[in-house]
């Protein structure tokens, strides 16, 4: 299905991609129950208003939204700004994307320093009269004080409830203040799952400024869509002649603009660049690389050969992956040993936990269950070589326990109980100082590129070396700590026990 | 030998920094919103805040507050444990009763704790959900659950904690008010979670009015008793308000309530002359012996000294360049503290004090009044910007001297201290680049954490 431009707002998840949050099962069945998805799955199957059951719980912890991807991305371009047009309380995500972003510069060798964003500041008397022309002031005020290449403005369930006409403020704005003004639709309320945010930058950003009539195709110029990690793919891209141009985050403008110019665009998690990735092809003919992502030997093997294979390069993408096998095998043969029995658990967005498990089996490390933030059936390539889950399964094996919440302590605490594991890799806040509460130790991945490539596995080895060894910290804070759940519900084995009771059948509600 | 008395000092005029009206922009925020205050309910050992909004509110408010705010942890259960409605599409279309009823429902089923508060984000403030109603339905059937309205854009976590806390005291506190206890006092001081060291400093000014022979409801914090505490809020023989301005909503409150009496010092006590002068006037207030607090401040005032002593030596001959002048940013209660302690203790005088917590405009002159006077030969003009364009400019406009400044701020003010080459303490939200546990910064033991914090700053650069 193209990807409509022309419409100022991306189209939702659970729209476009058949999106769920909730389900819970073998990786197996999961991989087979979204094979409709991919038009693979024989006659009778798919077509319109096929769903993945989801099951829906009654009891509900504070999630994240769409409008906080939105921003920590874009607080987290170099030389644009962001606009908040929001209450207060929605800046107070400037905290967190500002920790982002300082270790992001340090990442890449820049210096650290502070987000600047700007809340349009709404109140009560913006409610009922409209907060449009607070929006102008704000833009104006951004664009006059710090003089960026681009601004970004996000909306929020505020003003996507009093039905501000952000379009045409950001229209005018643009025209008058002659920098793109990107307008993301982002109100939490819209989609289930915070994922959307990226789409929703990212449509903005192909709406606003990537380059729409493109100089001369780059011939050694890769898109990697990436988040805060370190820069792994430009060493990575010069064995093979190329060059990365890492986006969106800690970008600059100018390198986000030049995404139409690219050879080729690649990603190391499609739940994050997918969108990006698609319609860059779609409209600027820039190949978006359908391989597994570039975790563990397969999947790295199988990346840089579409890659190579993009961009005319497959002699020295086969020179290269052969000199990494002969210099990583043997590392990881060492950690195999180190690892031998270790049970691991995985928690973070879909896409990506597909690539970590698989990292981690390379590592010979048990990963009996896993949970992933929401699951896409398909991404917007609607390319089955993108099935990151089936990749998974087929290269590596099921997942017994592989379930999908959108980050709920309460069911956390029964999912790691079920799996018992040594450790957990976890992105996302607040599920970890749970598993500290059990006694298990977590690698939280603040670094997103950690497990990436062959060099990856060893990173990610070692991490869990170090972290095995403190688990003498929450084995020790284990003996005196207390949950705030009542005895029934610690007891209770499954999980996902309330949203079963909840549904009107007991196979799940169809939605 | 006698002391030739400094000439007052004054910052000069406000600098003018505001190229934007009062409620314009903000550009790097010092408070969340009025939802932010679920943090208040966190930080009443076992309590559990509920909140009616959309998915990522929560997660903002505590996440800025209790994360990346000297990582300070979320409260009973941790970060991510407060239940809320998550609202969707459909809330905002069909209204969110009834998946507030349902959530609420299934909380009291799951969870462990003897208080839940629900808070309102702004998707039911604006759509109009009768939320009262529905948690009337709970508390006729003897749930202890209250109901507080913060949607986000009605105002900050600072106005949004005395909503919460009257919620509080009217809903689930005062049903048996019983007689009134002599010696039982209820302390109003630092705002949970916003206020980085508030752990530290209740834990000291706890222990402080204990010796001079007071009960005190801490209220918040571990040395809380959690809601037995809030439930003998009316027992007490009056109200301890330790803020310019916060606390003071709620002290009047109770006088009205319960006609009790309140004691309102503006000036959160660091050091030993603050300190000392703190508990003679509240033990004034408590009509407790003056013998019995002057036994307690001596021995305090002993110990104290003794390190001050110690420490003058490295303050007299340490040669390398310590800071004199300082600028100061935060929070009214925080910057007018520790402004005081600067002055009074160290003998530092203020370049710039910039408060951000949005002032209710009939507090600022006596907050413009007690920097006037934070000593007998130093005063200085506060502004009042919580734009950080605004409060840089401010900073950026005063004079520091000849030696590096420093600066009492935020992790917004770290590039700036930078930029200027000075020295920065993060003492405010958000304070990213502390780790904070146990530490705090009031009486007489935070006095000499802060003077450790100070100093070992100031003598790192060379090291």
């Amino acid at each position: 299905m193209a990807i409509n431009l022309r419409s100022p707002s991306a189209e939702t998840r659970e729209q476009r991609l058949g999106t769920i949050t909730s389900w819970d099962g073998p990786a197996s069945r999961l991989a087979n129950e979204s094979a409709f998805s991919r038009g693979d799955c024989g006659p009778g199957c798919g077509g319109k208003g096929q769903r993945i059951c989801e099951l829906e719980s009654p009891f509900s912890q504070g999630s994240t939204c769409s409008e906080q991807i939105a921003e920590s991305q874009a607080s987290n371009v170099r030389d644009a700004v962001l606009v908040q047009h929001s209450p207060i309380g929605c800046a107070a995500g400037h905290i967190n994307s500002n920790a982002f972003f300082r270790n992001g510069l340090m990442r890449r060798g820049l210096a650290p320093r502070n987000v600047t964003g700007l809340s349009s500041n709404l109140i009560e008397r913006d409610m009922i009269y409209g907060g449009a022309e607070k929006l102008r002031a704000t833009i104006k005020a951004a664009v006059k004080r710090h003089q960026p290449k681009a601004v970004f403005v996000a909306t929020s369930c505020a003003t996507g409830i009093i039905g501000d006409d952000v379009e045409s403020v950001v229209r005018d704005c643009e025209d008058e203040l002659g920098v793109p003004v990107v307008a993301m639709y982002c109100e939490g309320f819209k989609s289930k799952h915070w994922s959307s945010g990226f789409d929703a930058i990212q449509h903005g950003v192909l709406r606003h400024v990537v380059k729409p009539k493109p100089g001369p195709r780059q011939d050694n110029l890769v898109n990697i869509i990436v988040l805060w990690g370190s820069d792994v793919f430009t060493p990575m891209l010069a064995e093979l002649g190329l060059e990365a141009n890492n986006i969106l985050t800690v970008a600059s403008v100018d390198e986000i603009a030049r995404a139409s110019e690219a050879a080729a665009s690649a990603t190391f998690c499609y739940s994050v660049g997918g969108y990006l990735g698609a319609a860059l092809e779609e409209q600027y003919g820039v190949q978006e690389i359908k391989a597994p992502q570039p975790y563990g030997f397969d999947g790295t093997d199988a990346w840089l050969r579409a890659l190579a294979k993009a961009t005319g390069r497959e002699e020295r993408a086969e020179a290269y992956i052969a000199r990494e096998h002969a210099r990583v095998r043997p590392q990881i043969e060492r950690l195999r040993e180190r690892l031998k029995g270790v049970r691991g658990y995985v928690a973070m967005g879909a896409a990506y936990a597909h690539g970590v498990i698989g990292v981690l089996r390379e590592l010979g490390v048990e990963v009996p269950g896993s949970l992933v933030f929401h699951h896409d059936p398909v991404y917007d390539s609607h390319d089955v070589r993108q099935d990151t889950l089936g990749h998974m399964i087929d290269a590596y094996g099921d997942v017994e326990h592989f379930s999908i919440s959108n980050r709920q302590p309460y069911q956390f605490y029964n999912l790691l109980k079920r799996s018992d594991p040594d450790f957990i890799i976890i992105r996302h806040g607040g599920l970890a100082g749970l598993a500290s509460r059990l006694g298990v130790p977590a690698i939280a991945l603040g670094d997103a590129s950690t497990a990436i490539g062959y060099q990856g596995m060893i990173d990610l080895g070692e991490e869990i070396v170090d972290a095995l060894a403190q688990r003498k910290f929450h084995q020790d804070l284990a003996g005196h700590t207390s949950l705030p759940y009542k005895q029934w519900w610690l007891d209770q084995a499954d999980p996902y026990l309330l949203a079963r009771q909840n549904a009107p059948q007991a196979a799940g509600s169809r939605v | 030998m006698s002391i030739t008395p400094l000439q007052v000092r004054r910052s000069g005029p406000t600098p003018v920094v505001a190229d934007v009206p009062e409620e314009g922009p903000i550009e790097q925020v010092r408070y969340a919103c009025a939802l932010g205050a679920m943090q208040t309910v966190a930080a009443i050992p076992r309590a559990i805040p509920i909140t009616h909004c959309g998915p990522g509110c929560a997660d903002k408010q505590c996440g800025a507050l209790a994360f990346n705010n000297a990582y300070q942890g979320g409260g009973w259960g941790g970060l991510g444990v407060a239940p809320s409605t998550n609202a969707t599409q459909r809330e905002v279309i069909f209204g969110g009763e009834n998946r507030l009823r349902e959530l609420v429902t299934h909380t009291l089923d799951l969870m462990e704790a003897d208080l839940f508060v629900v808070l309102t984000g702004c998707i039911p403030d604006l759509i109009g959900d009768d939320v009262p109603a529905v948690v009337k339905e709970f508390q006729a059937k003897g749930a202890p659950v209250v109901y507080a309205g913060t949607g986000g854009f009605r105002g900050n976590n600072y106005t949004g904690h005395e909503v919460v806390t009257r919620a509080i005291i009217d809903q689930f506190a005062s049903a048996d008010a019983g007689p009134r206890e002599h010696g039982l006092v209820n302390l109003w001081a630092p705002l949970p979670y916003q206020d980085p060291f508030w752990r530290g400093d209740l834990a000291e000014l706890k222990r402080l009015l204990q010796g001079i022979g007071l009960r005190v409801n801490v209220l918040f914090g571990p040395g809380s008793a959690g809601v037995s505490e809030w439930r003998a809020i009316p027992r007490a023989q009056f109200n301890l308000v330790l803020s310019p301005w916060l606390g003071l909503a709620t002290a009047q409150h109770l006088e009205d309530k319960f006609g009790q009496p309140y004691l309102h010092l503006p000036v959160p006590p660091i050091g030993g002359r603050q300190t000392s002068e703190f508990l003679r006037q509240v033990a004034a207030f408590a009509g407790i012996p003056d013998a019995q607090a002057g036994a307690f401040i001596a021995a305090e005032e002993r110990d104290y000294y003794g390190y001050i002593e110690a420490f003058s030596e490295f303050y007299s001959q340490y040669r390398w360049g310590l800071p004199a002048r300082f600028a100061a940013i935060g929070d009214a209660a925080t910057t007018l503290s520790i402004s005081s302690f600067a002055v009074r203790q160290l003998g530092l005088v203020p370049a710039v004090v910039v408060i951000t917590d949005n002032t209710p405009p009939e507090h600022r002159d006596a907050i413009r009044a007690a920097f006037a006077k934070l000593d007998h030969d130093v005063g200085i003009e506060p502004v009042f910007a919580e734009d950080s364009y605004a409060v840089h400019a401010a900073i950026r406009g005063a004079d520091f001297g000849r030696k590096p400044p420093l600066i009492f701020g935020t992790t917004w003010e770290r590039d700036l201290a930078k930029e200027l080459r000075g020295f920065i303490l993060e003492v405010g939200f958000p304070a990213s680049y502390e780790v904070v546990l146990s530490r705090g910064y009031a009486g007489y033991r935070g006095a000499l954490t802060l003077i450790e914090r100070i100093y070992t700053t100031a003598i790192s650069r060379s090291a």
